[in-house]
């Protein structure tokens, strides 16, 4: 298990578990990002990381984001 | 019967104002939503004799209470208790558009799904079996292409000619159904009981703050037992129900492309989003959507106020030569003084309203965020506030509006009171003028300074306001980056006609009526001189507050007040106060009405032109050059100030209270409230600011 600032480019990944508050949480599975969702890690570089999700791309912050731990698929 | 209430929900980005346009058109009302900055459309329209109230709420993911889109969408779900709700969802999304649509499902409330994008939808290759969706969500779904107009017609017809069925609920797993029974009599009455049940088990604040003592201590209790059943909190319980609910539909009626495309999105995205070339060429856009709002809008605001001055207030001087003096005066200089002042920003605002809107439509806007977020964050603000502040650089009016790009509400806010502490180009006379008497060997270094001292004031106003006012830290940056899309001249001119129209009704009106005001202050009683008049006494009365910023007499202190019109004023007045005068005109070449509306018509060809040339003819902008010029207030002022006190009311003046245009923006956006603290700020910053240049500079010996 890896958090999401730390995966390479490229990777698919499952989200296994988000350490985040009430509100963190909501907004996360608010926008398709909850315990079992597949993502794609588009761009990890310095800061903010972008994901996909389904077809959607979802911009997160370093802080977010690295409360986000995740399983690369494979 | 009577009107049927119709709101349309669903998540940002997925075309429910384009749908909403396409049903409505010109009908569609855009105004804000009460006490927030938050734009409300709605429209009244009549299909096949029967009147539709159409209304877009605010585009949220969930109906959680965190967001003021949120709460928005969500009360007026639950108090306004619409007839019908349209969903429009992005079909290209199903999974994350659904995750709402299940909560919307279980308000009760007769509900239909537009599946929106459905062309894009097709093109990439999906399916989805219609009939099976319907079956499973129990509501009806109907494909749309919004902005062709696509499906619109289905959709009203649905609408109007069938009884919409209260959509049934989706079902759960049978544990946590047990735990929904167990929640369901401690719903407050009037509330949709299943939906409100499950936001009890979300733990949701509001909610739970509604429930009586007695209810609270029973719910806490069985959320207790529901944690330690799932060894989760009850919020990731639900969601990952919702979401086993959704994949289970999606499983039977999706069928998803294989393989997948690198789309337009992937390659602008490696070039935009990319960590060397992502700030650049963010800088690079910047400077361009500057340079073209300036320079591009300069000839026509040119004209415009000449259009006023010359022509409309030479002919209404000429057609009220009988009245009193004073009167001419106030009609003449007061009143199309203001309404003219409110028009040359006409030309200005929609440039820059063009230019946002293609950023914002086009997708960019979120790209921006994306990469200047890191940065931004260190003074406490998002990436997006990034652009506000540059714009103000150019003039604070339309920065001012630029605010209403960032997502919070608190942001936003924070933003407009940074503003007016950017250098806009109107103080650039004012810095001309003393820096060619005072410092005329280091003229651009001083100009450039007064820059500098405007942005570390606005980052450390910020911290502090920050630290006393605007508690909490800035919204974690979680943002949907939309695809890309070529903007439609229609979306951008909607867009860019209602905030324009906004403006000349709300700040257009405060605007023209302080400048009224203005005009009374520095002409009242007529024809005295300037010491005797009302403004002229206030200033002597509270000169003396202003002796620790080095400023010793009464005249620079009441050039300010006027220089509220606009800081360039500040100069003007300065050269009357002194009783130096500009020169009078050279007496004016008589000419015919129909002459002077002929030269008017010519003036706007070549103003249109001189904007084309303006704008495409060179890469540098004219915003930032000086233009000095030598004359009697030269003298006058070399005599009452020295290099240190005259550097001290540059800053004052670069401090002090922004124009009337700008205030009459914050007004409009924000409220009477905002507008008071800006004022408060921008007195008392600029004061403190110069006491310390002043007093800093005596303490090391510069006079």
């Amino acid at each position: 298990m890896v958090s999401l600032p730390f995966c390479g480019e490229g990777k698919e990944v499952r989200v296994r578990e988000i350490k985040g508050g009430k509100r963190a949480l909501e907004r996360l599975s608010s926008l398709g990002i909850y315990p079992g969702a597949k993502l794609e890690v588009l761009n990890t570089k310095g800061g903010p990381v972008l994901v996909k999700v389904g077809e959607s791309r979802i911009g997160l912050g370093f802080g977010i984001a690295s409360k986000v731990f995740v399983e690369e698929e494979r | 019967m009577g009107k049927l209430k119709v709101a349309f929900v669903g998540n940002p980005n997925v075309g429910k104002t384009a749908l909403i346009n396409a049903i409505a058109g010109t009908k569609l009302k855009v105004g804000n939503w009460p006490g927030v900055t938050v734009e409300k459309k709605e429209a009244t329209v009549k299909v096949d004799g029967k009147e539709l109230y159409l209304v877009d709420l605010p585009g949220v993911y969930s109906l959680s209470p965190f967001t003021i889109e949120e709460r928005i969408t969500r009360d007026f779900l639950l108090k306004e208790r619409p007839d019908v709700i349209v969903n429009v969802v992005d079909s290209t999304n199903l999974e994350r558009n659904l995750y709402l649509t299940t909560q919307i499902l279980e308000l009760g409330i007769p509900t239909v799904i537009a599946l929106n994008v459905w062309d894009e939808f097709r093109s990439l290759g999906y399916s989805l079996n219609l009939d099976k969706f319907e079956e499973l969500l129990g509501v009806k779904a109907v494909p749309t292409v919004a902005t062709k107009g696509e499906g619109v017609k289905e959709l009203l017809r649905l609408i109007t000619e069938e009884e919409i069925p209260i959509p049934k609920p989706p079902t759960y797993s049978q544990d946590l159904e047990y735990f929904i029974k167990k929640v369901e009599p401690y719903v407050p009455k009037g509330m949709p009981k299943r939906w409100t049940s499950l936001k009890i088990l979300e733990e949701d604040e509001l909610i739970l703050k509604e429930l009586s003592d007695k209810s609270a201590q029973a719910v806490k209790g069985i959320l207790r037992e529901l944690e330690s059943f799932f060894g989760e909190s009850g919020n990731s319980v639900v969601a990952e129900e919702r979401y086993g609910f959704i994949r289970g539909v999606l499983k039977q009626t999706l069928r998803e492309p294989v393989g997948k495309k690198r789309t337009l999105t992937d390659v602008l995205d490696a070039i935009f989003l990319n960590r060397l070339l992502g700030i650049p060429t963010f800088l690079l856009i910047i400077y361009l959507v500057f340079k073209l709002t300036f320079d591009g809008s300069g000839p026509l605001i040119d004209w415009t106020d000449g259009f006023i001055n010359d022509f409309v207030a030479k002919w209404v001087s000429a057609a009220i030569s009988g009245l009193p003096e004073w009167l001419q005066s106030l009609i003449v200089d007061g009143i199309i003084g203001g309404v003219g002042t409110v028009l040359t920003f006409v030309p200005l605002l929609l440039f820059l309203y063009f230019f946002l809107a293609l950023l914002e439509e086009s997708g960019y806007m979120a790209r921006a965020a994306f990469v200047m977020d890191r940065l931004m964050r260190v003074i406490g603000l998002p990436g997006k506030s990034f652009v506000p502040m540059i714009i103000g650089f150019g003039c604070n009016v339309p920065a001012i509006y630029a605010t209403r790009t960032l997502e919070s509400e608190r942001d936003r806010k924070l933003t407009a009171l940074l503003v007016p502490f950017m250098s806009c180009g109107a103080r650039l006379p004012i810095y001309a003028l003393f820096t060619a008497v005072f410092f005329k060997e280091h003229q651009a270094e001083v100009v450039f300074s007064m820059y500098v001292i405007g942005i570390v004031v606005a980052a450390t106003v910020g911290v502090l306001l920050k630290k006393f006012f605007f508690k909490g830290s800035a919204e974690a940056f979680v943002m949907e980056l939309p695809p890309y899309r070529i903007p439609t001249l229609k979306m951008l001119w909607t867009s860019i006609s209602v905030k324009l129209g906004a403006f000349l009704k709300k700040a257009g009106t405060v605007i023209t009526a302080t400048m009224v005001l203005l005009w009374a202050l520095i002409n009242v009683p007529y024809g005295a001189p300037p010491k005797d008049t009302i403004l002229g006494k206030t200033a002597s009365a509270i000169a003396p507050l202003f002796y620790p910023t080095g400023i010793k007499s009464w005249e620079p202190v009441a050039a300010l007040i006027p220089g509220t019109i606009a800081k360039e004023v500040v100069v003007g007045a300065l050269g009357q106060l002194y009783g130096v005068g500009e020169d009078e005109e050279e007496g004016e070449e008589k000419s015919s009405f129909t002459q002077d509306l002929k030269e008017q018509v010519v003036g706007f060809g070549q103003a249109v032109k001189d904007s084309f040339v303006a704008m495409f003819g060179s890469f540098k902008t004219g915003v930032f050059e000086v233009e000095s010029e030598e004359g009697p207030v030269s003298k006058a002022i070399s005599k009452a100030f020295t290099p240190l006190s005259a550097f001290s009311y540059m800053v004052l003046c670069l401090l002090w209270i922004p124009c009337i245009v700008t205030l009459g923006a914050i007004y409009q956006e924000f409220g009477t409230r905002l507008t008071l603290a800006s004022i408060t700020l921008t007195t008392i910053v600029p004061y403190v600011v110069s006491t310390l240049v002043y007093v800093g500079g005596r303490l090391i010996g510069i006079n």
